[in-house]
């Protein structure tokens, strides 16, 4: 508690300092509004539903993404973790591929999927599908090879040994990749939203700001820090749970 | 030992060099033993004289550079689930992530055994290895001597047709040591188990045997072999008394304590 409180000053301090600002001309209400106002706009944006629906439409096209730039890239940083030769094979390929920014996909996209969650959700995944590969391969190589080698003298088969074995051992270096890639995944897709998609945030944060709501503008903008709070808070928590023995071990 | 029929594990000709032939070293020569089944032979040898290099190629790990590896007759080719392997260093041999009886279930799975049979089947080994009550504890909560004995358990879980020990009560206290070293003892007897136990403690080996194999180092070979004639099951005190006992420490001590 007294943690939360030493932690709201500084805050609501810039809050006041902003209100007062406001008043006294210093910045213009055009752009700046006032907190006064944004927190009006917030309650009634929450209240009348269009907010909740622009999470969901947001959210759901980052968890599309980075639910499948997880399934891919553990599975090919798993096989690339354990096979040099596959390794050796490809990483020119990814080294060419990474460095393409995710965001120039965009017209790509358009043309494959059009309007709607895919197209965002497609861009995610890009953005998202390199630190985990990255991550996992490197976590997966970085496993005992006695553990695969028990695997090995009771008669496991390969894909066995992967899933049981390689995949749980590398979980707490994959779950650190994960997290990096969730903030990626809302900043890509909020991006999107804001420069091509219609639908979300980001569009909405687009419409505030050209219908000269600045108040509106704002206001999704800190609802927009507060769900990414708490989603990265609730990803903690469910590591937590899932490497209970990693953590067990650490203590120990 | 029944005429005719191959022994459990054999060493025939095993050689071993690490490196490419201008720098190899020669970690194993010529070595030629065999493990006649429910027979409990010890290896003893005094530190980096090859003893978990020779386990390695006996499981399948390794490939000898020369000579073979014998089960039941056939070359060991691979690891097989016959050939069970308890390994030097427990700490890295359990899986952190699973708890005593899901480590113990590994093996299980490896076999194919239906997830409903785990617990009624690790029920026993459990008890028998004293770790019933820890059944849920992960291999983190747990002390060096229990976790040892989780991987004897998971092997035995196995149910291998012989059991490769690499100085497995190595790393425990005195008292630790001894008591595992009874009850594995006990155990072996009273299932005939076939072991190739390998330790670095001479007493160990002359007190678990049936028969000591003494390696020499640089190259790992064999100095002596020793047929144990004491009585079971063994006791801590009256069997290390014994003139045998120490007659065979004498033998052995003349190869190994002076290195
Ligand atoms: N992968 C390897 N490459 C090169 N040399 C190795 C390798 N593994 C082991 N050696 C060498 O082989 C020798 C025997 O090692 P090994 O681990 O078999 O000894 P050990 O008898 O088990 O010793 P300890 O009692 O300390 O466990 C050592 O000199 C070691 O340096
Ligand atoms: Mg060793």
């Amino acid at each position: 508690m007294r943690r939360v409180a030493i932690g709201m000053i500084f805050p609501l301090a810039v809050t006041a300092l902003w209100e007062l600002a406001a008043w006294a001309g210093a910045v213009s209400g055009d752009s700046f509004s006032r907190p006064v106002l944004v927190a009006a706009a917030l309650v009634a944006a929450v209240a009348d539903g269009t907010l909740l629906r622009q999470t969901a439409e947001t959210f759901v096209s980052a968890i599309i993404g980075l639910a499948i730039a997880t399934v891919l890239a553990v599975a090919a940083g798993a096989v690339l973790g354990l096979s040099r030769t596959l390794e050796r094979l490809t990483v020119l390929t990814v080294e060419a591929l990474r460095p393409i920014p995710s965001v120039a996909l965009i017209p790509v996209a358009l043309l494959i999927f059009g309007f709607g969650q895919n197209m965002t959700g497609s861009v995610v995944a890009f953005a998202c599908f390199w630190p985990i590969l990255i991550v996992t391969i490197s976590s997966v190589r970085g496993i005992d090879p006695r553990l695969i080698e028990v695997g090995r003298m009771m008669g496991l088969p390969l894909a066995k040994r992967i899933r049981k074995l390689a995949l749980p051992a590398a979980l707490p270096g994959i779950m650190v990749g994960i997290r990096i890639a969730a903030g990626i995944a809302i900043v890509v897709a909020v991006t999107v939203e804001i420069a091509a998609n219609p639908r979300g945030l980001g569009h909405g944060m687009i419409v505030a700001q050209q219908s000269l709501h600045p108040d509106l503008m704002w206001a999704t903008l800190l609802w927009l820090g507060l769900v990414g709070w708490i989603a990265n808070w609730g990803l903690l928590r469910l590591e937590r749970r899932w490497l209970r023995w990693f953590w067990a071990q650490r203590e120990a | 030992m029944s005429a005719g029929a191959p022994p459990v594990l054999a060493a025939r000709g095993v050689s071993l060099a690490f490196g490419t032939p201008p720098a190899a070293r020669t970690i194993l020569s010529d070595l030629a033993f065999e493990v006649p089944e429910r027979e409990f032979v010890c290896i003893v040898g005094p530190s980096g004289c090859g003893k978990t290099t020779l386990l390695r190629v006996l499981a399948g790990l390794l490939p000898a550079s020369a000579g073979e590896a014998h089960f039941q007759g056939r070359r060991v080719a691979a690891p097989q689930p016959d050939i069970a392997i308890i390994f030097q260093d427990y700490g890295r041999a359990l899986l952190p992530w699973r708890t005593v009886a899901g480590n113990v279930a590994l093996a299980f799975e490896a076999r194919g055994i239906p997830k409903s049979e785990h617990a009624v089947r690790s029920a026993p080994l459990l008890a028998k290895m004293r770790l019933a009550e820890h059944a849920d504890k992960f291999p983190a909560e747990l002390s060096g001597g229990m976790q040892q004995r989780v991987q004897i358990a998971r092997c035995l879980a196995q149910e291998p047709r012989v059991l490769l020990m690499d100085e497995p009560f190595g790393a425990l206290d005195a008292i630790t040591r001894q008591t595992l070293q009874d009850e594995f003892a006990r155990l072996c007897e009273s299932e005939h188990r076939t072991v190739l136990f390998v330790t670095h403690d001479l007493e160990e080996a002359i007190y678990l045997g049936d028969r000591v194999i003494a390696l020499a180092a640089n190259p790992g070979r064999i100095v002596e072999i020793i047929d144990v004639d004491l009585p079971r099951p063994r006791r801590q005190l009256e069997t290390r008394e014994d003139y045998r006992f120490l007659e065979y420490r004498h033998r052995l001590f003349q190869h190994l304590g002076h290195e």
